[in-house]
């Protein structure tokens, strides 16, 4: 493709996210990497010899993110060496106290970065205009890309690329409580040549929606949903051909992982699952579980996860989907010669358990790892 | 175990004792204080504990005061079946020996530290330390009461007697259970320790995450108030302009509008001044029209007044005229008159010469009075020689008098008539020519003159002024008239030799009377002949009547040839007059009557006739005064109307000279035209001034100024709407960028990961507590229900032993480590704190009894042993507890070591040794 011009299409930073799950290491360590990611995102620009970099919405998580964030940011975006272009996304939209606005950001803002606040085509480079569809509030009206291409005629010789963030009509599965891109539309507007290509943001799975719109998704993965996160877009357009190229930045792992727990082979099964998984300091596992486990071995996975929980960025049982219960066996007991009121207690808590009563069962283990000790 | 004897050496006060109990009942060791009864418990207790060679201060403390000897203790006894012998030694040539001998007889010995270790552990294989504890009751500690839950032998035995299992492993367990619970939470069930803290950490985090959820929730309001406020702005910004676009309008129009407002201004004005001006015009019209008509008015007036006048003058003459018919009239009755009275005075000459006559016959009679009565007759002669005035004269004096009166009347009518008063101070001086009326030279202060000037009059007020007054032309002639009239009558009065015709009238009634009187006297003379002197009168008589003596001869024609009778009937017989009446009688006259009586008669006739005529006299003055008057009046009105009409002439005059002023300056037509003239302009005006006042309404310019107000109006509200919003939204926005600043977002998030985190801590802290408690409890009923049914034995033990000494009505609850809580008596259930001292020591003892009661069947027995025991209580009570002492030996091993041996002396079949110093 002679004359051809290649850019890189990102989103969904969301800078100053924070993540519950991951603790106060992790989170500072996750934080960091969303970061190294955008970093990386420059070193791609550079490999690829992309002409410019485009965010389309969310580069921060808030308008109203601490200063540290802020200014983070800033040297991160230093580290890209073309020209980067920011959308206003529904997480930091240009309402008032917009970050964008804000004097921090504008003392702080890098040269070579650009806001897009207006809906007017904007030459990045010779031949390549940029049009962008900025959030102007949380809660838009209407279709929240529709302004950005709105009123284009198609401009034979001029590459448009437009930058819109938001849930498409197809994708959102209808579960989008704010307007929606319509598809058809934009479709449409690629396909009378109004757009040479569409750059989306909001989804952070990346995502062909068509051959010319696109999910660039988030450059670092921020929950074990997300199917194909952590990747930039190289995208190269000439002439009527265009390729896009999900390049990965991102160096986490969020993952679900599901266990059925019955005996010790399923234990086993289990931990050889977490010794196979690499970066693991970089990993957030959210493990779901169902199954009973005697009360011996139901001690050891706890341990087991616990000890995971160090190794990992964290781990955690997914509270929904986690019913592993204990299972205490008559050999568990006997092997304590109880006898008398202990073993009468130890009976009763046993049949309660049995009926279903969850707090039972943890009164129970905790009985038995006290008979098994004090014995 | 039984304790059968304790052998002491050397030990603190004791240089060497041995004790020997029985192996059941009760052993009472008796002494005094310091010799050593306590030291039996310690030394039994020392020889198990310590080995040989301990360095314990406890073994320092046995070494008898001052002496280097080794405490020696001795202790045989019977373990577990075994009769064992033990004896230590400590610091001094040391030895430890323990011999058993088995109850299959068997005999084995140990020495130094393996017999210590072997009988330390047989001790402890068979002796619950709890229940030895329990039991072992040693100085002071009486009172005590015994918690004996955990003491196996005791458990055993109640099991034994319940019939429940419980489990001797579960003790630790429970403990265990027990420090787990207490690591959550208080006795009383109240969270602690970490746990606690964690919730006390959560509801803070809690409260952080609130206040920084807050913080943002103010955040994101300020967000939605600015993106309102925005679009109000934006909102109100459009209607304002919008607005002041309206107003630009408004202002253009108001422009044009008052262009057309200034224009219907000027021709308003315009309309004003022609309107004036119509006025003006109109006015002279008016004027104009005015003064023709008071010229007309004034001319028909004054013509009026003319004819007045003349009518004035005609009645004026005709009044003259007919005082001239009433004089006439009133001449004719004189003339008349005078014809009566000279037939009167011929009746009477008659009546007289007949007298005469008749006297002649008496003259002798009246001779004397002769004399006088004929001077008399000479007088009245002479007096009327005298007069020469003849009614003739009268009448002519008369006439001119008329014509006197008449003339002057002519002339008054005729000359101005001057009336001159003196007002001032100055003298006024009149003089001059033709001048009627009483002219004084000079007038005095308010006097008055009234001239008619038939010449000329001169008032004059030297050096003040001169009035000359000049009659006009006709004067002359009438003042001529006047005075021929009056030269006339005077030298008429001049021939009567009188001044004026009153006094010719008065002349001739004089001559009447003197005739009268003549007559008169003659008559008197006649009578005095009658009367007197008959021959003088008789001479007079022939002297007077000679003739008439011929006469008396040829009487008639004497009497006929009485000259002018006939003239004067004849004049009476010409004269046509109204008064034909007073002559019916005369038409036939009277024949003259040659007698008296008929003279007489006559006589009467005529003086009748004559006062007829004098009547008519007067009427006929009246009616000439009358006359006059009318016509006097008549002359005055005639003046009035004069005067009136030249007044009208005057005023006509001026009337005309004032229209010929007004013409000079504007004639009729040019008035009429001006006004005309005026009247189109102002309707011209009019027009005018209509067209603008359309344009105005068509552009509605009055309208526009109140419309441009109000719009102004309307245009500083919006703006202050607008500049509020602005404010507002400069202030939120301001709000917004500190937060923006505070990292208000992060600061939330933060927050409310702090409080996941511990949240998460203190759910598992939670569900840990949980469980403890969930085991703690369970575990504990468990127990409790176990107690329950094993502390039955204990409890009726402890009754049983109880009633011997409270009588039927003592009972007693054991809590759940089986130590007694409360004790009923007489139905009052008290807990044990409760109880007085005594009580609680017997309380104690008893326990201990049935304690060691339950056990004594088992191997775990061990004795009992009262150091110094029931201190507190009386003498009653002693002898009952003595008796359960007693009774207690049946079962048991029981020592008791006393300084006070009659607390003990109730205790049947007790053993007593008395320990000496």
């Amino acid at each position: 493709m002679d004359e051809s011009i290649t850019f890189l299409h990102s989103s969904d930073w969301q800078l100053g996210m924070m993540r519950r799950f991951l603790g106060p290491d992790g989170q500072a360590r996750w934080g960091q990497a969303r970061l190294d990611a955008v970093a990386r995102i420059g070193e791609v620009a550079e490999q690829t010899g992309a002409a410019f970099v485009v965010v389309t919405g969310d580069v921060f998580e808030h308008n109203q993110v601490e200063r540290q964030t802020i200014l983070r940011a800033c040297e991160a975006l230093k580290r890209i060496p073309v020209p980067v272009v920011l959308l206003p996304g529904n997480h930091d939209a240009l309402e008032p106290g917009s970050l964008w606005t804000s004097s921090q950001w504008q003392a702080h803002a890098p040269e070579h970065v650009t806001v897009l606040t207006e809906t007017t085509p904007f030459q990045i480079v010779p031949g390549v205009e940029l049009v962008g569809a900025p959030w102007r509030s949380r809660r838009p009206l209407s279709d929240p890309a529709a302004p950005g291409y709105a009123d284009l005629t198609p401009e034979p010789g001029i590459i448009r690329i437009l930058l819109a963030h938001g849930q498409l009509t197809s994708l959102s599965g209808g579960m989008s409580d704010v307007p929606t891109i319509d598809q058809t539309a934009l479709e449409a507007a690629v396909a009378d040549g109004r757009l040479q290509y569409v750059g989306l943001g909001d989804r952070h799975s990346t995502t062909k929606v068509t051959d010319r719109i696109w999910f660039s998704g988030t450059q670092e993965v921020t929950s074990p949903e997300e199917d194909a996160p952590g990747n930039v877009l190289k995208v190269t357009i000439g002439g009527d051909e265009i390729e896009v190229e999900p390049v990965r930045v991102g160096a986490w792992h969020m993952v679900d992982h599901r266990v059925e727990l019955f005996d010790e082979e399923s234990i086993q099964a289990l931990e050889d699952w977490f010794a196979e998984l690499p970066d693991k300091e970089r990993t957030y596992v959210r493990l779901a579980g169902d199954g009973s486990l005697p009360l011996p071995l139901l001690s050891r996975l706890d341990a087991m996860i616990d000890a995971q929980g160090e190794v990992f960025a964290s781990v955690e049982r997914w509270a929904k989907f986690w019913t592993v219960r204990p299972a205490p066996d008559a050999a568990d007991l006997e092997s304590l010669q109880l006898s008398g009121p202990a073993r009468a207690a130890m009976e009763e808590l046993r049949q309660a358990l049995a009926g279903g009563d969850e707090g039972a069962g943890a009164a129970l283990s905790l009985m038995h790892r006290l008979a098994r000790d004090a014995g | 175990m039984r304790l059968h004897s304790l052998a002491l050496r050397d030990f603190r006060g004791v240089k060497e004792r041995i004790v020997r109990f029985r192996a059941l009942g009760t052993t009472v060791v008796v002494g005094d204080n310091e010799v050593g009864k306590s030291s039996l418990v310690e030394a039994f207790g020392l020889v198990f504990e310590l080995p040989d060679d301990s360095k314990s201060t406890r073994i320092r403390d046995i070494q008898p005061v001052g002496q280097d000897v080794g405490p020696e203790v001795t202790a045989e006894l019977s373990l577990g079946g075994r009769e064992l012998t033990y004896s230590k030694r400590w610091l001094k040539n040391r030895s430890t020996e323990l011999t058993i001998v088995e109850p299959d007889g068997r005999r084995q010995s140990w020495t130094g530290r393996e017999a210590h270790n072997e009988a330390e552990r047989l001790f402890h294989e068979n002796v619950d330390p709890v229940l030895w504890q329990t039991l072992m009751v040693s100085q002071g500690q009486s009172l005590v009461l015994p918690t004996p839950a955990d003491a196996e032998p005791l458990i055993t035995a109640v099991t034994a007697e319940s019939g429940t299992p419980v489990d001797g492993a579960s003790m630790p367990l429970v403990t265990a259970v027990e420090h787990e619970y207490l690591r959550y939470w208080t006795p009383r069930g109240k969270p602690t320790g970490d746990y606690a803290r964690s919730a006390k950490t959560v509801s803070a985090a809690e409260l952080g995450a609130a206040q920084a959820l807050q913080a943002m929730e103010e955040v994101q309001s300020d967000i939605r108030r600015a993106e309102r406020l925005n679009l109000d702005l934006s909102d109100v910004d459009t209607r304002l302009s919008d607005h002041l676009k309206s107003v630009e309008e408004l202002r253009e129009r108001k422009k044009a509008t008052d262009e057309i407002l200034l224009r219907r201004d000027s021709v308003r004005s315009r309309a004003e001044t022609a309107r004036a001006r119509l006025e003006n015009h109109t006015r002279t019209r008016l004027d104009r029209e005015r003064l023709l008509d008071e010229v007309e008015r004034f001319t028909k007036f004054e013509a009026e007044l003319a004819t007045r006048r003349a009518d004035a003058d005609l009645v004026a003459k005709t009044g003259a005229e007919m005082v001239q018919a009433a004089e006439a009239a009133l001449a004719e009755v004189v003339e008349l008159k005078d014809l009566r009275r000279t037939d009167v005075q011929a009746a009477e000459r008659r009546v007289s010469d007949l007298m005469d006559r008749a006297e002649l016959d008496r003259l002798l009679g009246q001779q004397t009075e002769l004399v006088d009565v004929r001077a008399r007759i000479a007088a009245a002669g002479t007096i009327l020689d005298r007069i020469k005035v003849d009614d003739a004269i009268v009448a002519a004096l008369e006439d001119a008098r008329a014509a006197v009166v008449e003339a002057r009347a002519a002339l008054a009518a005729g000359v101005p008539e001057v009336s001159v008063r003196r007002l001032g101070a100055e003298p006024v001086e009149l003089s001059g020519t033709g001048l009627d009326g009483a002219v004084p030279s000079e007038l005095g202060f308010d006097e008055a003159a009234q001239v008619l000037v038939s010449g000329e009059l001169v008032i004059g007020v030297p050096g003040q002024l001169e009035v000359t007054v000049r009659a006009g032309g006709e004067a002359a002639t009438l003042r001529s008239r006047v005075d021929d009239a009056v030269r006339r009558e005077k030298d008429l009065l001049k021939k009567a030799g009188v001044k004026d015709v009153a006094a010719a009238r008065e002349l001739l009634r004089k001559a009447d009377t003197a005739t009268a009187e003549l007559n008169e006297a003659r008559r008197t003379e006649k009578s005095l002949t009658a009367g007197g002197d008959p021959g003088e009168r008789i001479a007079v008589l022939s002297a007077r009547l000679g003739p008439e003596d011929e006469a008396e001869e040829s009487g008639k024609p004497a009497v006929e040839g009485v000259p002018g009778q006939m003239s004067l009937f004849a004049e009476f017989a010409e004269f046509a007059s109204p008064h034909d009446t007073l002559f019916d009688d005369i038409d036939e006259p009277a024949p003259a009557p040659d007698d008296l009586a008929g003279a007489q008669r006559v006589l009467e006739e005529a003086r009748s006739g004559l006062a007829e005529v004098e009547r008519l006299l007067a009427d006929a003055e009246f009616a000439a005064a009358q006359a006059r008057k009318a016509a006097d009046e008549d002359r005055s009105e005639a003046q009035n109307a004069r005067a009136r009409s030249e007044l009208a002439g005057e005023r006509l005059e001026s009337a005309v000279e004032a229209l010929d002023a007004a013409r000079a300056v504007l004639d009729d037509d040019g008035v009429s035209a001006a006004e005309s003239e005026a009247t189109a302009d102002v309707e011209a005006v009019l027009e005018e001034l209509t067209v603008v006042q359309e344009q105005a309404d068509a552009a509605g310019a009055d309208q526009v100024a109140g419309e441009l107000t109000h719009a102004l109006a309307v245009a500083k509200r919006l703006q202050g709407e607008r500049d509020t919003l602005r404010d507002a939204l400069r202030t939120t926005e301001g709000r917004l960028e500190q937060s923006g600043r505070d990292g208000l977002a992060t600061r939330r998030d933060v927050a409310d990961l702090e409080l996941a985190a511990v949240r998460a801590e203190h759910d598992s802290l939670e569900r840990r507590a949980e469980a403890a408690r969930r085991v703690y409890e369970t575990l504990s009923r468990h127990r409790a229900e176990a107690q329950t049914k094993y502390s039955e034995p204990l409890q009726s033990r402890i009754e049983s032993l109880g009633r011997s000494v409270y009588g039927p009505s003592f009972r007693v609850w054991l809590d759940d480590d089986l130590a007694v809580a409360e004790r009923e008596l007489d139905g009052v259930r008290l807990r044990v704190e409760a109880l007085s001292t005594g009580a609680q020591e017997q309380l104690a003892i008893i326990t201990r009894l049935a304690i060691s009661h339950l056990v004594s069947t088992g191997e775990g027995s061990v004795p009992v042993i009262f150091d110094d025991a029931l201190g507190w209580s009386d003498k009653a009570r002693l002898r009952d507890m003595g008796a359960l002492l007693g009774r207690a030996g049946d079962h048991g091993q029981i020592i008791i070591l006393t300084c006070m041996p009659d607390r003990y002396e109730y205790v049947p079949k007790a053993t007593f040794i008395k320990l000496d110093a």
